[in-house]
């Protein structure tokens, strides 16, 4: 009977959990068409955009959610958690699809663009029948991963808790926390199945069709193609389904869309009519928070907070850190390498292993921090080992599937070339698939990292209901997380910002370079 | 000299017997290619094919390379099945497909990394032997981003002649080309081939160029469209090096065109 209960009370918590997420999908959809547009037609606003969207990504969104929560509770004490739970997931969605859109619509071939010049369009009609389209398949293959990763923080952030004070959104990564702590293992794994389950049919029933969809608008000649697999027949009745409600309008020949005459000028009164109001309410709104006195307050002792800190601790904190994040990383690399390859040479495999790891990948390893914390704590293993296998849990997918992407695009000349010359095994990997796979290993390597960082937030101090999870040695994320138990704002804000800057300077001056080194090294020549 | 068909040689450097092959299609259906088709390339010839354009000429050439197996019937090489690639058999693709991380040195030297009983030292002479060759002495250190792409086509060339091989298999080589980068390249092709101390013996050609065609080759087999026959072998009796303009030239080109059609 309570197992029945149990269910009723899953299937309710994951309904609020995936509403939340899915306002937050479309607002990264909006958002990225918008900004990933601009973009990529305006030079001004690309070479404004994309090096904020950069940082934007770079920053571990963890960190900075109790300070956004501070901001939306200001707004409004009971939505305002709520509303800051879907900002933040939508932090979490909504760079990648936005780079997915400017890369889309900037690799539209110039001659597409030209005939749509010499027919005449309109930047109405431009955007509906050349750049909505360009951008539909990239946006549709960043679902998934948005969504994964959407999923992540959407367990973190259900619950929080700022000193004395706590917020709790009833949805699924509070009540599976709630199950495993008080030891009910069988609601526990009733809450993972269910969200297994949702996850499955979301891809099967939503992803998997619009990918599909996606792939007859991408200009690559040997696009590289949605996996086939077993629920091919299904996918395929929702595509005509879809079809027939849905994009018509996005077929990229023949389009016919209602001219609208008067409508530049209306349009162009409407969005700076909208524009103003959002101005006007942000500066109303930035301007009443920075006057009122408890932020004004701890914005000063933010500078406090720096003191406090000083600079040899934070630097060893993030020393210890750095050192966790690239051990998972070389960890995952050690599979995921040897993976990759197999995968990209057994193409049966492929049909099997990739959708398997699509899902694992996207289920949230929120969910299992929780049961690792526990059971290492039980077992009495090293505590580091569990921030090892937390950190691993929210890396290695980044690897894995960069570098499957990345051997995929190997042009089949090559793959010939080596076949004809008898060039197999370990010279195959030194010869062709190392030097191919670099780019989207160092991009991997860097992505891994990247979420390696937010995933230290969790992975090194996480306070559930009444037991903490502590790694015991220094680690920045720690420090995130220690601020954030005793609400000391200032301490907070400090260590986000150390750790933000590092984390900026460590992408511009060594990821960025050796990834430039490697497409070097590649050639640009394909 | 050969290829002056003074002394007809009968004999089958690879052989395909009633070969078929097929693509699986997006909707499961199978898209026939060749359904029973034979053919041979002879020791010293340089043969021609030509067909429509999408008939399958790049798949045969993988088929005759050994980098595709056909569903049934046999390739025998020099007699025997040929089971997978062998360093025997040169390939030049439609693109030079270089490998972009390695100097033009090494890119011909990556084909020489079987032989076992030569040295670094020995593999990097040969490897030059066959650069100066196509003339890319001087070029060694360059990578083939810095190069022009009839210079590109060279380096593959000595890719492909490097291992010394019986056979070269070409698959469009010059489509990439300028005319003139073209016409030089051919000119080279042809004069390695006539050369008998050189390799490769014989060289099969995959175009839709007909001129090109019958400039080279000693006989011409016209492919029909899906499942590819034969639809006529021309033997091209003219002496080396052809002239385009002359009147049997076109004979020639008129036969194979109606062939086409």
């Amino acid at each position: 009977m309570s197992l029945w209960a149990a269910l009723i009370n899953v299937l309710a918590a994951l309904g609020f959990s995936w509403a939340r997420m899915t306002i937050a999908l479309l607002i990264s959809i909006g958002f990225s068409l918008c900004v990933g547009i601009a973009a990529a037609v305006n030079q001004l606003a690309e070479k404004t955009i994309i090096p904020i969207l950069d940082v934007l990504q770079s920053i571990p969104i963890l960190s900075f959610f109790p300070i956004a929560l501070y901001a939306f509770i200001s707004i409004h004490p009971v939505v305002g958690p709520e509303l800051a739970a879907i900002f933040l997931i939508f932090t979490s969605q909504a760079w990648n699809i936005a780079f997915g859109v400017y890369e889309g619509v900037r690799l539209i071939p110039s001659e597409i663009l030209e005939v749509s010049r010499s027919l005449g369009f309109g930047r109405w009609r431009r955007i509906m029948s050349v750049y909505l389209p360009a951008a539909f398949p990239k946006i549709a293959s960043n679902l998934p991963p948005s969504w994964a990763n959407g999923l992540y923080f959407l367990v973190a952030c259900e619950v929080i808790t700022i000193g004395e004070a706590e917020w709790r959104l009833f949805g699924i990564g509070t009540l599976s926390t709630s199950y495993i702590l008080s030891g009910r293992i069988l609601e526990f794994l009733v809450s993972l199945a269910a969200v297994v389950i949702a996850i499955i049919l979301m891809n099967l029933l939503v992803f998997i069709p619009l990918m599909r969809l996606g792939e007859r608008y991408k200009f690559e000649e040997r696009a590289a193609e949605v996996p086939r697999v077993w629920f091919e027949k299904l996918s395929r009745h929702l595509i005509t389904a879809i079809e027939r409600i849905f994009p018509r309008r996005l077929k990229l020949p023949s389009i016919r869309i209602p001219e609208i005459k008067a409508s530049p000028r209306i349009l162009k009164a409407a969005a700076l009519t909208v524009v103003a109001i959002a101005a006007a309410l942000l500066s109303y709104h930035v301007s009443s928070m920075l006057s009122s006195p408890l932020v004004g307050e701890q914005l000063l002792a933010a500078l406090d907070g720096f003191v406090k800190l000083g600079v040899i601790s934070p630097l060893t904190m993030i020393g210890f850190s750095l050192m966790r994040v690239s051990l998972a990383i070389i960890v995952a690399l050690l599979w995921t390498i040897p993976m990759a390859i197999l995968i990209h040479e057994k193409r049966l495999l492929e049909d099997i292993l990739v959708p398997f790891f699509q899902i694992v990948a996207s289920f949230p390893a929120t969910l299992i921090l929780p049961f690792i914390a526990k059971l290492i704590v039980d077992l009495r293993l090293p505590l580091e080992l569990g921030a090892l296998l937390m950190i691993l849990l929210g890396t290695q997918w980044y690897v894995l599937f960069f570098l499957i992407d990345g051997l995929r695009g190997i042009p089949l000349e090559e793959e010939e070339v080596c076949r004809s010359l008898g060039i197999e095994g370990f010279s195959k990997f030194r010869h062709l698939y190392l030097p191919r796979m670099l780019p989207s290993l160092i991009m991997g390597c860097l992505v891994a990292m990247g979420g390696g960082w937010n995933t230290l937030v969790v992975a090194e101090r996480i306070v559930l209901e009444n037991f903490t999870w502590d790694v015991g040695s220094p680690g920045i994320g720690r420090m995130l997380s220690i601020a954030v138990s005793r609400g000391d704002l200032p301490l907070l804000i400090a260590s986000t910002l150390w750790m933000v800057g590092f984390i900026v300077v460590l992408n511009r001056l060594f990821w960025r370079r050796i990834y430039e080194k490697a497409v070097e090294i590649v050639g640009a020549a394909r | 000299m050969r290829g002056n068909n003074s002394r007809e040689i009968k004999e089958a450097l690879l052989e395909l017997r009633n070969i078929t092959f097929g693509y699986k299609m997006r909707g499961g259906e199978k898209l026939k290619v060749f359904d029973g088709l034979s053919l041979s390339v002879r020791y010293a010839e340089f043969l021609g094919i030509a067909g429509p354009s999408g008939c399958g000429k790049s798949t045969l050439i993988r088929i005759m390379a050994g980098l595709l197996k056909p569903e049934k019937g046999v390739v025998l090489f020099r007699g025997k099945p040929l089971e997978k690639p062998t360093p025997r058999i040169a390939v030049m693709f439609q693109s030079p497909a270089l490998f972009p991380w390695y100097t033009v040195l090494e890119n011909v030297m990556l084909a020489l990394i079987h032989e076992k009983e030569l040295s670094e030292e020995e593999k990097m002479e040969r490897a030059k032997v066959f650069l100066d060759m196509v003339g890319l002495i001087g070029f060694e250190s360059a990578y083939p981003a810095e190069l022009s792409g009839g210079m590109k086509s060279r380096v593959a060339l000595a890719r492909a002649l490097v291992s010394q091989p019986d056979l070269l298999l070409m698959d469009e080589p010059f489509s990439n080309l300028d005319p003139l980068t073209a016409i030089s390249l051919r000119r080279e092709i042809e004069t390695l081939w006539q050369n008998q101390s050189l390799p490769p013996s014989s060289v099969v050609i995959v175009s839709h160029d007909i001129e090109e065609l019958v400039e080279l080759c000693d006989r011409i087999i016209v492919l029909t469209r899906r499942p590819v026959k034969i639809a006529g072998v021309v033997k091209v009796n003219l002496k080396r090096p052809r002239s385009r303009r002359s009147e049997e030239f076109y004979r020639y080109v008129d036969e194979i065109y109606t062939f086409l059609s």
